[in-house]
């Protein structure tokens, strides 16, 4: 299990270091891309700033509050689309039968398939959440550490997610639209505090929409320090994931291939 | 006038195929349902925190529909800046220059075409939200004829910026991102996400005098506030913001051609 788990890292680091490679290829498009998204977080947290300027508490929250809030959400979304980029790409894979190529390889094919692309503006996305992070929180080594540890988390809700409304395509045909929306929907909710949700909506973002595991139980974990809240997160993320995983590998006894003659480099 | 029914009848077809994608706009209603339940957590509990039942002039039901129309404007913005950057990269421009019609009116055509439809549909989803979570407000036919004489110019300016930022793919490599930061702004400044008129006194009269305001503010405010005196007002900034967009337009694109290079075939 231990040497399994060592050789897919290893595999994944390759991925990464050659995904990138093909980004810088294209360098000026890549940097434009990865400030450009940099910028867009920043954007969205002045206009949080004039937010609380005007109302400095919301719920209990405090800006301190929510710009952890944005770093986690930017910093998880950024590893998921980073490391597994072709969790975003799954619902047209899965149309279009495109899975045969990764099918072919002596891999397991879902955990080889989502390191196959990685999403440039995700960079910009990482680099926001850890520096603004560090740099505008201040966290003592503990409080940097958990939210290290909380950013993978929240990764892993990001791509459990992906794989579970991308595998739609398996019952729906082409799902690529509803997969987006669903998304929107999880990016959106998770960018607000869910101490503003009540009632069933609450339960939704705990189960549906699992925007709780990235709004609500990492950040509490961060402002107080709790292990529970860490490991609730941690547990909710690898209920996610299993989901979806469960969700992909059901779906692939419906898979159809495109026939399509395809070469990887 | 033959010409200008030119442009019309593009601008028609245009129409047309968007409702031939209605399903796809439709397919917004979800991020619209999302967007607006959340706009109208966070606000339902701005208004408790502050005690107030009027902020900005606007009571919680009236700060909804303005956030409604806000939406629905941003939401409807058809595709602009990938289309030219798209024509741009592989010369397809070429061929639109041949055509007996001036290209950026052309694109106008098509983009006010598009847009007429998609804002009409999300209008539509948007009033059937509202109306489901905050109810009616006042609304007059006066009021109502207001807000839509302040549309074509928002529109139109709205396109503009989007027309410009994709003719930047003669020198940049890259113009998503652009893209990107000029919508953030848009949505930011332009009083998409919290109406200027809580912003800071001192930054106020800044952000009512930028074009964003002229997109989104204007029109979204008249709606739920109209009155002739600030229509009349806005369609003059509108006005002045369209000539001096039109003119940075005309000088960028008389550029932008001596970098067109065709050789037949």
């Amino acid at each position: 299990m231990l040497s399994k788990s060592i050789k897919y890292m290893q595999l994944a680091a390759a991925y990464v270091r050659l995904n990138l490679l093909a980004q810088l290829e294209y360098r000026g498009a890549f940097i434009s891309q990865v400030v450009s998204m940099i910028l867009n977080d920043v954007i969205w947290v002045i206009f949080w700033c004039l937010f609380f300027n005007r109302f400095p508490v919301l719920r209990g929250w405090t800006m301190s509050d929510f710009l952890t809030l944005w770093c986690l959400s930017a910093s998880g979304f950024g590893l998921s689309a980073a490391v597994f980029g072709n969790s975003l790409q799954l619902p047209v894979l899965i149309a279009r039968g495109q899975l045969d190529v990764w099918m072919l390889y002596p891999r397991a094919l879902l955990p080889h398939l989502l390191l196959g692309r990685m999403s440039a503006t995700a960079i910009g996305d990482i680099l926001f959440g850890y520096v603004v992070y560090i740099a505008v929180v201040h966290p003592d080594l503990p409080h940097f550490l958990l939210f290290a540890a909380l950013s993978l988390c929240v990764a892993m809700v990001f791509v459990g997610f992906n794989i579970a409304t991308g595998s739609l395509s398996f019952y729906l045909g082409n799902a690529e639209g509803l997969a987006e929306q669903l998304r929107f929907a999880l990016i959106t909710f998770s960018t607000y505090p869910s101490t503003l949700f009540e009632g069933a909506i609450k339960v939704v973002l705990y189960t549906l929409i699992p925007a709780g595991f990235i709004s609500y139980l990492p950040v509490e974990s961060l402002r107080s320090l709790s292990w529970q809240d860490a490991a609730l997160s941690l547990a909710g993320a690898l209920a996610v994931l299993a989901v979806g995983v469960a969700m992909f590998y059901h779906g692939m006894s419906r898979y159809e291939s495109g026939n399509l003659v395809e070469m990887r480099g | 006038m033959r010409s200008l029914e030119k442009y019309a009848w593009v601008g028609l077809v245009s129409a047309r195929s968007q409702l031939a994608y209605a399903s796809e706009v439709l397919s917004r209603i979800i991020f619209l349902l999302v967007i607006l339940y959340i706009f109208l957590r966070v606000w339902h509990v701005a208004y408790a925190e502050t005690g107030c039942t009027s902020l900005a002039g606007l009571t919680l039901s009236q700060m909804l529909w303005y956030l409604m129309v806000a939406e629905s404007i941003m939401l409807s913005g058809p595709r602009v800046t990938p289309v030219v950057d798209e024509e741009v990269r592989t010369g397809a421009l070429a061929v639109q220059l041949i055509r007996p019609v001036s290209y950026p009116l052309y694109r106008l055509s098509v983009a006010l075409g598009d847009r007429l439809v998609r804002f009409l549909l999300s209008l539509t989803a948007g009033i059937v939200i509202v109306l489901v979570l905050v109810g009616p407000i006042p609304l007059s036919a006066g009021g109502l004829l207001c807000f839509a004489l302040s549309l074509p110019l928002a529109f139109v300016l709205d396109f503009l910026g989007y027309f410009l930022i994709g003719l930047a793919a003669f020198w940049l490599e890259d113009t998503t991102g652009l893209m990107l930061i000029y919508s953030r702004i848009t949505m930011v400044l332009g009083g998409m996400l919290i109406p200027l008129d809580l912003f800071p006194e001192s930054i106020r009269p800044a952000l009512k005098a930028l074009p964003f305001a002229n997109i989104v503010y204007g029109p979204a405010r008249l709606f739920v506030h109209p009155d002739s005196e600030t229509l009349v007002r806005l369609l003059f900034t509108q006005a002045a913001a369209v000539a001096g967009f039109s003119i940075l337009l005309w000088a960028v694109f008389m550029l932008a051609l001596r970098r067109v290079h065709a050789n037949g075939g």
